[in-house]
Formats: structure tokens, sequence, C-alpha cells
């Protein structure tokens, strides 16, 4: 009885620890933004949906500085950005992957340049279990066997239910209930080329509209894994720490902003807005003051507010450079 | 034996089987619609504040779901326990095993900011320019009092921000474009000219700038010192307090004051922080200006085409054929004039458009990207063969006798179209109308392509000339379901939201149909008793 009451105790602990996880200060070195008079127009963003939130956020904080300008935030999927970009009909393409070379390929054909890449945000990418899932850690390689058909990652055997992941109790023969998105995600090209290295997904793979979709399915399931961002996070589901046989003698890391920079863990991107800038004139002042309101203090702040990882000084810096 | 046979030849079984249909739709409707408002209705009734001891500390929160044990697991309890900012999540489990017996502290209570979600945790002091003026209840009180001045000064913000600088902006955007137009043609005087009045819109602009600044100033000097219940402390300037619910401590009537004010603040304001708070309105707006906008274009289209096939083409195999397509035009997926939409209407005659009209914008399109115009357009495609199957069945019921009456006196065919067979179709083609409306009204996938967007900065229509804007891009009710329930960051907090929306969304359906039929009902009257 009192080892109960004690193994509760511990249990109330870490699930009181695990809930108030820390959060991230944006780097104090991080220039705040200056507002520049004589800004005013339009601005269409059509592109990711991982990012769909953030450019809201963002719209929000940039219309409290030039309440006259006019952003319009569509997002459907990071594969609606290059031709959105391509056609003109956007000024801003949000993307949550690199561009594919004959994206940027077609992009050129048309302009005669390359489209611009400005890096605006980090996104680690967190495989989730409903919150009342006990497994402990997963490696990179058992994510692509329960995620892929050919196991490019090299484990063993196909992982069917959670007894292949050593769980017992109720857990050990049922089926892993799978979720993801759907291909024009940006999520969904990122998580096959990292975490199924390149391999395909499995056919029972339930795809999903939105990451929040995914997340949602994951929280409501108690048998189901997912993937998404990890701003998208509710208190119904849990990101499991994630380990690599071949890196740091395969321990396994959280999704913190500290494992996220230094590569511990291993599936975190980053998250662009590409810009249709012709290399021989300067760009359009209303773009470069939405880009450099993202990278500043505050745009940085509002990454956090919505769940994903700020830029360091170092790397804003080097954003900035780009946009002068 | 013989009783059941008499019956099924009177026909009373099939009475009782018509009956029972009708029974089975109205409660699957009266239950959607039910299921919906008990949702979504009892989200914005102010919960009492929960606080429970727990092995890392005090946790004060609603408590918005409960999970029994099961297996190993020990039974659960979700805290709605707010403060975003500072805890990370709206939302946590708590293991129920080893509470004490929860309490409702009195002095508990709930923000709702602006930003970050709601607050929950307790009013320490109360200070102005830094200096503290109040501590403990006479903080709360004090803030109480200020909280209507402060609530008026951001909407004064606001509406300057919406409505003077929205205008001025209109007219340096105006002159901007023209210059680019002179600048083409190299008409110098008429370039120092604009120059002029650009550099004149400027100055009033940075001068309304500068006051609004100060406005802001003054709205961010009375600032809230905050404590939540487990002691972390975090300042909140009374600019940016939308309500103060201390829940624990409130009369019924209080709560349905906060209840009401909730609800009008769900269906009167704009949408914040990501669309997950605040309210619906531009969404509800662009819905009914939508379909709106949609009726007036697909009525003269299904009317005229429905005309022409019943009185002036002759019956044959053709005709015959291209009733046929019409009818399975009905049948298409919305996707597909989705697409339709967005390659014809948006590349193709809107590209035309802008490079026609508004070449000095380029390449930012005006009318080459998604619209309410392009959406209206695409939905009265969508919804043209109901207008046009309603209409051909009007046509066909008006009484022989009527048309030879007004031939025989000398009519042309025209002229008894016009004066005697339309008038008398009119309530036929209204019910056409009424189904289009519900079929437009609820579609969302052709939207995506042709102009709904989840966050759009200022409506179709507007106080600034030309006053209807319909290149513009809009908020759908439909799509706020849609991208509220799958792609919101905050889910759980949103989901009530969703619920909301969709009710609101069948209200808007049923009041626009309610006129309509309204319409309908007073023709009739007047037509004295027409067939259809």
């Amino acid at each position: 009885m009192r080892i109960r009451i004690l193994a509760q105790t511990v249990l109330a602990a870490l699930v009181g620890m695990s809930a108030s996880a820390q959060t991230i200060k944006v780097d104090p070195k991080v220039s705040t933004y200056k507002q520049v008079s004589g800004i005013s127009g339009n601005l269409n963003s059509i592109g990711s949906d991982t990012l769909n939130n953030l450019m809201a956020y963002w719209v929000e904080g940039f219309n409290k500085k030039y309440p006259n300008v006019k952003i319009q935030v569509e997002g459907k999927g990071s594969t609606t950005a290059p031709p959105a970009l391509i056609e003109s009909t956007s000024q801003l393409g949000p993307m949550s992957r690199e561009m594919k070379s004959e994206e940027s390929d077609k992009f050129e054909k048309k302009f005669g340049y390359k489209p611009t890449k400005v890096a605006v945000a980090i996104d680690t990418l967190a495989v989730f279990v409903n919150k009342s899932n006990p497994i402990k850690s997963l490696s990179m390689q058992q994510v692509d066997a329960i995620f892929s058909k050919g196991r490019k990652g090299g484990y063993a055997n196909d992982i069917k239910t959670w007894g292949d992941l050593g769980l017992t109790g109720e857990f050990a023969s049922r089926t892993i209930s799978i979720y993801g998105r759907n291909s024009a995600s940006g999520t969904y090209g990122y998580f096959k080329e990292h975490a199924l290295f390149k391999g395909d997904y499995k056919d029972s793979v339930k795809e999903q509209p939105g990451s929040s979709s995914v997340v949602q399915s994951v929280g409501s399931d108690r048998f189901a894994i997912g993937y998404s961002g990890i701003g998208y996070a509710t208190s119904e589901v849990r990101a499991v720490p994630i380990s690599d046989q071949n890196k740091n003698g395969g321990a396994a890391f959280e999704t913190t902003y500290e494992n996220a920079l230094s590569g511990k863990y291993p599936i975190s991107r980053y998250l662009y807005i590409y810009i249709n800038k012709d290399p021989k004139k300067p760009i359009d002042p209303l773009t470069r003051e939405f880009l450099k309101f993202a990278l500043s203090r505050e745009g940085q702040e509002i990454v956090v507010k919505d769940g994903f990882l700020p830029l360091t000084a170092k790397m804003e810096a080097e954003q900035v450079a780009i946009l002068n | 034996m013989s009783r059941l046979v008499e019956s099924f030849r009177r026909g009373g079984v099939f009475v009782w089987l018509s009956g029972t249909t009708l029974a089975f739709c109205l409660a699957m409707i009266l239950g959607l619609v039910g299921y919906l408002a008990a949702k979504g209705m009892g989200y914005f009734w102010p919960r009492p504040l929960v606080q429970v001891q727990t092995a890392t500390g005090p946790v004060l929160g609603e408590i918005t779901g409960q999970e029994p044990a099961r297996g190993e697991e020990t039974a659960k309890i979700q805290f709605r326990v707010g403060n975003r900012d500072i805890f990370g999540q709206d939302f946590r489990w708590i293991p129920t095993a080893g509470l004490a017996a929860p309490t409702f502290p009195k002095d508990a209570i709930l923000i709702e900011r602006l930003e970050y979600g709601p607050f929950i945790g307790r009013i320490v002091s109360l200070s102005h320019e830094g200096r503290v003026v109040a501590t403990g209840p006479a903080a709360f009180s004090e803030a109480l009092n200020r909280l209507p001045e402060a609530g008026r000064l951001r909407r004064q913000i606001h509406s300057i921000e919406k409505g003077r600088v929205g205008d001025l902006n209109q007219r340096i955007e105006r002159v901007r474009l023209s210059r680019r137009k002179l600048e083409a043609g190299g008409d110098t005087a008429g370039l120092q000219a604009l120059d002029a009045k650009a550099a004149d819109l400027q100055t009033a602009y940075d001068q309304l700038q500068a006051s609004l600044e100060q406005s802001r100033a003054q709205a961010r000097a009375w600032t809230l010192g905050l404590q939540t219940a487990d002691g972390q402390t975090k300042d909140c300037p009374l600019g940016s307090v939308v309500r103060v619910v201390p829940a624990n401590a409130m009369t019924p009537f209080g709560k349905l004051g906060v209840y009401l004010s909730r609800l009008w603040e769900f269906v009167a304001d704009d949408p914040r922080e990501s669309n997950t708070e605040g309210g619906i309105f531009p969404a509800i707006f662009g819905t009914v200006m939508m379909v709106l906008v949609m009726s007036v274009l697909v009525v003269p289209l299904g009317v005229i085409t429905a005309l022409y096939l019943r009185e002036y083409a002759r019956q044959g195999w053709l005709v015959r054929a291209v009733r046929v397509a019409v009818n399975n035009l009905a049948g298409v997926p919305s996707i597909v004039f989705g697409v339709f939409g967005l390659g014809f209407f948006v590349y193709g005659v809107g590209g035309g458009i802008d490079s026609l009209f508004f070449s000095e914008t380029l390449p930012t399109p005006t009318y080459g990207t998604g619209g309410i115009l392009w959406a209206s357009l695409t939905l009265a495609l969508l919804t043209v063969p109901v207008v046009v199957v309603a209409t051909e069945e009007a046509l066909g019921a008006v009484a022989r006798s009527q048309r030879e009456a007004s031939l025989a006196m000398g009519a042309t065919k025209w002229q008894t179209l016009w004066n005697v067979v339309l008038p008398s179709a009119t309530p036929g083609i209204l019910t056409g109308l009424i189904l289009a409306v519900a079929r437009g009204a609820g579609e969302v996938a052709p939207l995506m392509l042709t102009g709904v967007v989840k966050l759009a900065p200022s409506m179709p229509m507007d106080g600034s000339f030309p006053f209807l804007h319909l290149d513009r891009k809009f908020m759908h009710l439909g799509f706020h379901i849609y991208d509220v329930g799958f792609q919101s960051p905050n889910s759980e907090a949103a989901k009530p939201m969703v619920f909301m929306t969709a009710f609101l969304l069948l209200l808007v359906v049923v009041i626009l149909n309610l006129f309509a039929l309204n319409l309908r009902r007073k023709l009739r009257a007047r037509l004295g008793g027409s067939t259809f």
C-alpha cells in the first residue's frame, strides 16, 4: 500500500515536471525591431500550414506597428508556396522544408534568378504518443520501422504492435495506429527524408489535413503514434525522446531548445519564408520590413508563443544580412 | 390479417411510414443542432476555479475533463490552467490519487487578455507608471473601476487604426500607383505635384501615428501585478485586459452577464491569437456577403438558361441532352469547380483584367488572385443547376390557360413571358434560390482555391471608397471551422470555438433561408395562390 502511494507520488511529480516544461527565452542579443516610416501596401502569403499560425501571429504583431498594412495569409501546405511565388499571386512563400531543385528551377526559368530563402524559426519535429503511453524513448531506426515500408534505417524487423517496442500489459498486443500528414505538407516531406531515410510510408498511415489534427487524433487514440511540429503539442499527447544508434552513443534526447540547437535531437529543421528578390534591385520595402519584424526580438518572441523555437542572435544576423 | 390488408389498401401504413420518416429527419436535424449548441454554448459560462495541492505545488484552474483509472494508470483530471506565457501549455492532466479535497478560493481570478490566452491566478497590485497604487482586494476593485475606461481607450485606438489610418493609407497607395503610371509616361510636372501630395499625406500619417503612439502609451500606463497559484508573478497592462472574471465570487446574475458579454464578443468581434480567441465577425460577414453576391449572379444565369430551354428551344434530342448535362453538373464534385474557378476566373479572367486595367500594380495582382468575386462566381456555377431545374419546373407549372389568355389578347410571346409567366413562376424560382443558398453557404472546398483566407485584414465591404471591394480575399465560417478544427496550434482551447462556429453557420443559413421563404410567402399571397 505504502509503495503504491509512493509510486503515485513519484508519478505525480514526474507528470508535474514534464507539464511545466520550461518556457524558452529569446536570445537577448537578438536586436529589437525599429519602426521605419513610409511603409504601406498589401502583402499576400501563400504556403505552409505549419507556419500558418505563426504567420497569422506575425501579421497581428506587424499590424500593431503598421496599422495601415494589409497582409493576407493562406496556408494549405508548403507545396502551394512555389507556384504562388512563380505566378506572383503571393510575395511571401512560407515553407516548412527547403524548395526542391525542380521547384526553384521553375522559378528561375520564369524570373532568371533563384528565389531567396530566409530562415525565420526552428522547429523540432516531435513523435507524439498518447499521454497514457508509457514508452520511454524511441530510436530513429525504430521510428523508421514503425512508419515505413522498406526500413531503410536498418532496423531488423517490422514494428507492428506496441509489444514489438517492448511494452507490456494492455499495450503489448495492440497494433500501433499510425497518423501522419498528407503529401502536400512540408512536414510529410521532411519526415520522409530524415526519419524514414527517404523510404516510403506504410499504407496504414492515416493521413491528416493538418498538424493539429494529427495531434488531436493521437490525443484521442490511446494506441496511436504520429508526428508533427512541437508547436502543436497539447496536454493529451507526449513527445517521445528520440535517440540515434549512430550518434551520442545511442542516448535519447528530449525535444528541448538546447538539444535542437546542438543537434542532439535528431529531427529539427528550419522554417523558411521564400521571397522573390531580384538581385539587381533592392527588395520591396514592405516585404523587407515584414521579414525584419519576424526576425526581430518581438517576432522571435511570437515564435516562442506559437510553440516553435527562436533563432539565436548569430543566425538572426545572418538572415538579416540576406535582406540588406 | 384482413385489417392489415385493408390498411395497406387504404394507404394507412404509408401514412405511418411517411410520418416516421419525417420524425426521423427531424430528430436528426434537432440532434445535430442540439449537439452543436450543447457543445458550444456552454463554453462561455464562467466555470468555478478549483485549487488542488499536488506534490509539485498548488494547481489552480477550471476542470475540463476526467479520465477513470484504467489498468496500471491512475484516474486523472484535466485542468485548464491558462497562463500560456508562463506554463507553456493551457491544459494539464493531474492524477487524482493523493489529492486533498479541492478548494474554491474566493480571490482566484480569470483574466482574459488580448495575448497569450487567459491568466488564472490572483491580483496582487495595481500600479500607475510603475508606482503601486493599490494592493490586494483594493487593487482588484480599483482595477474593475478602471477597466471600462481602458476598454474605451483600446476601442478608440482600434477604430483610429481601422478607420482614419486605413483611409489615409488607401490615399497614399492611390498616389503611389498614379505615380507609377506617370513615371512610365515621363510627365515631370505631374510627378512633382504627386510627390507634394504624397509628402502631405505622409505627414498626416506620421501625425496620426504619433497621436496613436501617445494613446498606446496611455493604455500601457496602468498595469496589474498578477501572481499564479504557484507563486510566479507577471505584469499585465490594463489596456490588454478584455475581461476580469472572479468566477468563485460571482452571483448567477454576474455569471450571466459574463456569459452574454462573451457571446456578444464571439459574434461581433475580430478574431485574435491566430483565430483561437476573440470573435468571428469577419467570417460571418464574409459568408453572408459571398452568398448574397452568389445569389445576384446565379439567379439571372439560371433563370435565363431555363427560359430558353423551356420556352424557346425546339424540344428535341439536343435540348434533352443539354438538360441531362445541366442536371449532371449538380453531381460534379465541388473541388472540380474550385479548380475550374482557379484556372479560368483567377488566372485567366483575373490575370487579364490585371494586365488591362491594373498594370501599374503588377506584379502584385489585384484581380489575378483569389477574391470574393471569383469565389462567388465559382459557387454560382456550382449552384446553377439547382436554379435551372427549379425554374424549369416552375415555368412548366404555369397554367396553359393563362398563357393562352395573354396570347389571345394580342401579346407577343416575349410580352406573355415577361408579364404573365415569369411573375407566376417567381415563387418557384425562389425555391431554387433557397436551395442554392443552402448549398452555397455550406461549401468550403472550392473556396479554398478561389479566395478564402485564414485571416483577412479588411472586409470586402467597408467605409472607404468604393465601399464594395470584390477583389478582396475574405473569411468564411465553413473554412473557419476547418482551420480552427484541424490547424489551430492550441487545439484543446479552440475546440469549443469549432462547435460554436458550426452552430453559427447553421444559424446564418437558416436566417438567409427564412428571409427567402418570407419573400416567397409574400409573393404567393400577392399572386393569389399560384400552383408552385
